[in-house]
């Protein structure tokens, strides 16, 4: 079956709106000076020409708070999500970071919750032709386009996009408007060729985890090299929260008088109580074997376990963080030591 | 999925953040990135903001004590009418100055207008205060004098390009996190950090020079530091004789302090001294901190006039980056004093006692003020003791835990004739309650807070009120036409008309005109203005700076035999103030679920105490089982305790001794002693016995 | 729907308290018939729970029976020891004979009993450590045509707070070599005195020939495995159980991430061997 198909400019807000009727239609929005991904009310209001540094649509599928259960005396009731979504605008990186997702939440013990959101929500991706100055997706394979794991992605190419599907479902999304669209030429091949060109030329950081986790695994990197990092920790919780690959949650039940809901929230790591074991002890009490504990979860162990870094190079750590101590700037820092020989 | 940018319910940062909604429950934060504050950061407390406002136990409905079954739910009509009554009765009995009102930092500037208003139009008081009393009132009372304006200098966003910062008294990165994180950019763009905290706060591990002064010594080290530039000739003369007065006097008093002198006050050493008066004088972008290290005591005032002497003779304000800037703790006590909720002052700090500015509030209200100040929230407490005081109205604020010595406090309660107390969360207050009534959270009004920069941001109701809750503003509107004087406000918008209309600063200060850039600071007088980043530019608010003399005091209570530490106490990273709403969040509680006594290693070995054993604590007004905490971040002879805790209430052992000017306790200084609990045979239930002898198998 | 509902993860059984015992101050051991069978097997875990409490890990303390059916009224007894350590367990502490707690599981590996099999066996225990290896001690009575011999050392705080003093009789009786030792004496008390690993001599164990399965708190395990080690046990037999904060039991909520693996879903038993080479302790 066929993937792919250019879709003049013109038709996009009359697919998004018929899309909007099937699905809530979720996509970024400039509101106050910000932009966030909401629900869309208007279709001219989507802000396509925005930076790329959007928010992680993580939360769509891992909520920041998800109820999970809501029992009333014996009665349980799973609380399950199936509204559909269509979430449009995500960027590539992040698209990277959902195939990662899905292989963390659903192989294995598959998690009920997440499933259920996934199956419900379709990603329309546009390829980066405008990466931020905090972007290194570049370094990573993970944008600023894919050649596979996305729905469906779109390529700017001037007045028309260049659409790709990746799976079945996606390519009924298509199929069903296909009067919106028409077959790829030859100039739109080499215009979609032209744009990962140029987007790729415009990256400002250059970053290989590779070459910093062969320095980490060679024993290179000192405590003491943490202790200055971690002396920087504001224990905020940032970069976990917008990270779009970290999952940890706590759960916690409330009772109210009419009934009690077992609810998850995001955790993090970078607390010393989330390892708290019963009767109190902390064993990551000291804060740099828990800020070192987050850099090797993402250098060193993610890819021994998953075959890829625990980062996909969004750069939103190193807006969020407050002690600039994000990936970004260790993975400079280290790369500065070690080509100084250190 | 929608998202409202709100502004933080924490502290005083006034970080702008989004509210995420899913079906009409709140689900998330996270940050705004265009916010000139926060910048696309958060600390723990705004990334989990979310989560308390649909606790359980929140208050739905309004409730009544019965003599016999304790406090019972009724409707809004019937508490509201009976708290008409009941206060109408106890003014008309025993005069308007038998009530008092506690205003709070966590409402909105609409909130404490109409508060204030209602005190002071419908009672007919001027008894009406807030926590800003226990917290920064040395920085008004003190600023205000030597300036004419009590507020932040600066812009938190001119701290980045600042050369020096001068840190003194303030738990930074832990308090005030996305100040630190602009200190901690300035320090990386090649900024002097100087820190002056008896503690060890994580902002000192980033300092280039940090003094460790004794508690309580805050005058000595700042009037030598002042010494040494004087000496040296490192003063702005020209800036002294243009925009200052009264300097010989000060000069007068300044010779007393000899470098020699205040290294054996402060036990900072001579050499630093010099080093940090060298380094603050002779750069002009030169910023100086301070939060409640330097307010808290009995010389709070001093304190902070010493603190304004010191910028005023280095000529370090009235400009980008250069100024004095007094962290304000509540995420609206800014708003709250510039609102009037004080005993002295209408909204834009214009007294009571000047009969023009009373003639123009009593105009606008049609009523007949009262005309000398009020009591402060110590002497409400007070009077409530002795019996003077009748009744109080407490709206958001937790006194039993947040007042020095509680059991004093305690007593007070029990003496009133009627409380009222108006929270979103139970608390340690409403078991000596009257009248319960629940109030929004942040989540669920709209309105105004004035963040510790004078940046009036506008706050969006996000969800529909939990229970039966409503605003504050509301019930204070309904109760006040209840009690015979109507206020018909259709939203808070028109409340900040009429506090426009009233309030100098606050002139240009619409909402729609709000909604724009996160914001305007004040003053803005006028709606063409476009607000003011930093104050006292050519010329102070009251003309010339004055320079008022300071003596040094030692603190009311030191060390002695019996008693031999200083307790300070403060607060911690992932708890605020009484932990109403922190306590309530699960990340948050679990961090730090009780309450510690931080001692220095030397003193635990000497006690024979070690790392997270309990100790008891004690002062001369009470005592409280904690565990240790073992750190050198607390020096020799100086025990800290958070005072986050109901369960451990730090504020049992503090001393309420007050500062004659603006009522301030000491809650950083007082003598403790600190003893190791022997834990106690755990055995609480009975265990089948098995015979030993069985037991002994080999 | 209902199948959809067996397969959420996340979703306890009621399990009906049958007994409830008290076996020191503050440990207790409970006895539960869960809605619906399941199938465990000695150092797996459970995550227990109290609407309203919140859910903890808690190893089973009891064998289960040799091809136990799958029976109409539901599952067969387990048991849970379960001392009173926080808030939620403190919770768990109020619910009588005749209550519900609410059960999922079980989750992680097991004791690798095999290895036992033709060997002598040394079991080591602290505390309440002692309640994953009860299972192994009855499998190894049930076993003992097969095993050599099982020598068990268990240590407590003080004589009071040693649990399963019925079954420690028992066990003596049926040919265990069980020492017992405290740390601190009460009166009555004229045994051993001390840590556990002040007694391998009275193991009466060839090491170099054994299996040993260890659980206590862990400082107690650091030096037992060492010791053993030392004492030339191969590192593939020294095996132990490792505690962690958990919110899932299946390795999603990252709690008890510990080196690259979850304590919940590739351990909470580990070998020697494997604690070494992902420094988990």
């Amino acid at each position: 079956m066929r993937s792919e198909w250019v879709l003049p400019k013109g038709h996009l807000s009359y697919w998004l709106r018929q899309l909007r009727n099937r699905a809530s239609l979720i996509a970024p929005l400039r509101v106050d000076g910000d932009i966030v991904f909401k629900s869309l009310e208007n279709i001219h209001e989507v802000s396509l020409d925005n930076p790329a540094l959007l928010p992680s649509p993580k939360e769509f599928l891992l909520p920041q708070q998800e109820g999970m259960f809501w029992t009333e005396g014996e009665r349980i009731r799973p609380l399950l999500n199936k509204e559909r979504r269509f979430i449009f605008g995500v960027r590539s990186c992040d698209v990277s970071a959902l195939g990662l997702l899905d292989r963390f939440f659903l192989e294995g013990y598959g998690d009920p919750f997440y499933r259920e959101r996934r199956r419900n929500t379709i990603f329309l991706s546009i390829v980066c032709n405008n990466p931020d100055p905090t972007c290194f997706c570049i370094g990573l394979g993970t944008g600023p386009y894919l050649e596979k794991g996305f729905d469906i992605q779109l390529t700017d190419l001037g007045d028309r996009y260049f659409v790709q599907a990746g799976n079945r479902q996606s390519q009924r999304l298509v199929r069903q408007w296909s009067f919106l669209f028409t077959t790829p030429r030859k100039v739109d091949y080499e215009d979609q060729y032209e744009v990962f060109l140029s987007s790729k030329a415009r990256f400002q950081k250059r970053i290989s985890l590779e070459s910093v986790r062969e320095y980490i695994l060679a024993g290179k990197v000192r405590d003491s090299f943490w202790e200055s990092v971690s002396e920087r920790c504001f224990e905020c919780g940032g970069c976990v929260y917008e990270c779009p690959l970290c999952t940890c949650f706590t759960v916690t039940d409330r009772s109210y008088s009419f009934g009690t809901e077992r609810v998850r929230l995001w955790d993090t790591c970078l607390f010393k109580g989330f390892t708290r074991m019963a009767g109190g002890v902390l064993p990551n009490e000291k804060r740099v074997l828990r800020t070192k504990r987050w850099y090797y979860h993402k250098l060193v162990h993610y890819p021994d376990v998953l075959g890829s870094f625990g980062c996909v190079g969004c750069g939103r750590c190193t807006v969020t963080c407050p002690g600039r101590i994000d990936m970004a700037t260790i993975a400079i820092k280290l790369r500065d030591l070690q080509d100084n020989g250190r | 999925m929608d998202k409202i940018l709100t502004v933080c319910p924490y502290c005083g940062c006034g970080c702008g953040l989004y509210l995420h909604v899913e079906e009409g429950r709140l689900v998330g934060v996270s940050p705004s990135r265009s916010h000139p504050v926060n910048r696309g950061s958060l600390c723990v407390k705004g990334w989990n903001a979310y989560e308390f406002v649909v606790h359980p136990d929140r208050l739905l409905k309004p409730m009544i004590r019965e003599d016999s079954s304790g406090l019972r739910e009724c409707s809004w009509d019937e508490a509201l009418d009976y708290v008409a009554h009941r206060l109408a009765e106890i003014r008309d009995r025993s005069g308007p100055d038998s009530i008092g009102i506690l205003s709070s930092a966590k409402c909105t500037n609409e909130e404490n207008y109409l508060i204030m208003k209602f005190a002071r139009a419908v009672i007919g008081t001027n008894n009406i205060d807030h926590c800003a009393r226990l917290c920064h009132s040395s920085t008004v009372g003190g600023l205000a004098a030597a300036f004419g304006s009590g507020a932040m200098t600066n812009s938190i966003s001119e701290i980045r390009d600042a050369k020096v910062l001068f840190v003194i008294g303030s738990n930074t990165t832990e308090q005030h996190p996305m100040i630190g994180m602009h200190m901690l950019d300035a320090v990386d763009r090649g900024a002097i950090l100087i820190v002056a905290d008896p503690r060890r706060p994580q902002i000192a591990e980033f300092a280039h020079i940090h003094l460790r002064h004794r508690p309580g010594t805050d005058v000595a080290l700042l009037m030598g530091i002042m010494h040494v530039i004087v000496n040296e000739g490192l003063v702005d003369i020209d800036f002294v004789r243009r925009r200052t007065e009264n300097f010989d006097a000060f000069e007068h008093v300044l010779r007393g302090f000899h470098p020699q002198a205040v290294e054996s006050i402060t036990g900072v050493s001579i050499e630093d001294i010099r080093r940090v008066a060298r380094i603050y004088a002779m750069e002009k972008r030169s910023m100086l901190f301070y939060a409640m290290g330097i307010t808290q005591h009995i010389t709070g005032v001093d304190n902070v006039r010493a603190c304004a002497n010191l910028v005023m003779l280095t000529g370090h304000i009235g400009l980008p980056s250069s100024g004095i800037n007094p962290l304000r703790g509540q995420n609206n006590v800014q708003g709250a004093c510039d609102m009037g909720a004080l005993p002295n002052v209408y909204s834009g700090y214009q007294t009571v006692t000047d009969p023009r500015a009373r003639r123009k509030f009593e105009r606008a209200w049609r009523r007949k003020l009262p005309t000398k100040p009020g009591l402060t929230v110590v002497e409400m407490t007070e009077a409530a003791y002795e019996g003077r005081l009748k009744a109080l109205y407490i709206t958001g604020e937790n006194p039993l835990l947040s007042d020095p010595d509680l059991n004093h406090v305690k007593e007070a309660m029990k003496g009133l004739e009627f409380l009222v107390v108006q929270d979103i969360f139970p608390n340690e207050t409403m078991e000596y309650a009257d009248v319960v009534l629940p109030a929004c959270s942040f989540a669920e009004k709209d309105g105004t807070f004035t963040n510790t920069e004078r940046r009036v941001q506008l706050l969006t109701r996000a969800i529909e009120p939990i229970g039966d809750s409503r605003p504050d503003w509301e019930i204070i509107a309904d109760l006040s036409g209840r009690m015979g004087y109507e206020m018909q406000y259709r939203g808070t918008y028109e409340i900040m008309e009429e506090i426009a209309l009233l309030t100098p600063s606050y002139g240009g200060m619409l909402h729609h005109r709000l909604r724009e850039r996160h914001g305007l600071q004040w003053p803005c007088p006028d709606v063409g203005h476009p607000g003011t980043p930093f104050l006292h530019r050519k010329k102070f608010a009251k003309g010339l700076g004055t320079f008022i003399t300071v003596e040094f005091r030692p603190p009311a209570e030191l060390p002695d035999e019996e008693y031999p530490f200083i307790l300070t106490t403060g607060r911690i990273y992932f708890h605020y103030h009484t932990g109403t709403m922190c306590r309530r969040t699960a990340v948050l509680e679990r961090e730090e679920p009780a309450c510690y006594v931080e001692i220095n290693p030397l003193d635990a070995e000497r006690l024979h105490v070690r790392d997270k054993f309990p100790v008891k604590v004690s002062s001369r007004r009470g005592s409280i089982v904690v565990s240790a905490r073992v750190t050198e971040r607390t020096p020799e002879g100086v025990v800290f305790i958070p005072f986050h805790y109901s369960e451990a209430a730090a504020n049992l052992l503090t001393n309420a001794a007050l500062d004659p000017t603006v009522k301030i306790p000491e809650y950083k200084v007082c003598a403790v002693k600190v003893e190791p609990v022997m834990k106690e045979d755990r055995r609480t239930r009975p265990v089948k016995v098995v015979d030993l002898e069985d037991l002994r198998i080999t | 729907m209902a199948v959809r509902e067996r397969n959420n993860i996340y979703l306890p059984v009621k399990a009906e308290v049958v007994e409830k015992r008290h076996l020191s101050a503050d440990v207790s051991l409970f006895t539960v018939r869960p809605d619906v069978p399941f199938d465990y097997r000695p150092g797996q875990f459970f995550m227990v729970s109290l609407w309203g409490a919140g859910e903890v890990p808690i190893s089973v303390a009891s064998l289960r029976k040799e091809g136990a059916k799958r029976s109409q009224q539901g599952g067969d007894l387990i048991e849970f020891c379960i001392r009173k350590a926080g808030k939620v367990t403190s919770l768990i502490h109020d619910v009588e004979k005749g209550g519900f707690l609410w059960i999922r599981g079980p989750y992680g590996r097991s004791f690798p009993l095999e290895y036992a099999t033709g060997r002598e066996m040394l079991v080591v225990g602290g505390g309440i450590g002692l309640a994953p290896l009860r299972p192994v001690i009855q499998w190894a009575l049930r076993e003992r045509n097969s095993i050599k011999k099982v020598s068990l050392l268990y240590g407590a705080r003080t004589p009071d707070d040693l649990i399963f003093r019925d079954d420690l009789k028992r066990w003596a009786e049926s040919g265990v070599n069980v020492v017992l030792t405290v740390d601190r004496a009460t009166d009555g008390w004229d045994g051993n005195l001390g840590v556990v690993t002040t007694l391998w001599h009275k193991s009466e164990i060839d090491f170099r020939e054994a299996v040993s399965f260890i659980c206590g708190p862990e400082v107690m395990i650091r030096s037992a495995i060492n010791d053993l080690f030392f004492f030339g046990m191969p590192e593939d037999r020294i095996i132990t159980t490792l505690e962690a904060h958990m919110k899932c039991g299946v390795g999603k909520c990252g709690h008890c991430y510990a080196g690259r693996l979850y304590i919940c879903t590739d351990g909470p038993v580990f070998s020697f061997r494997e604690i070494k080479e992902h420094n988990l302790l």
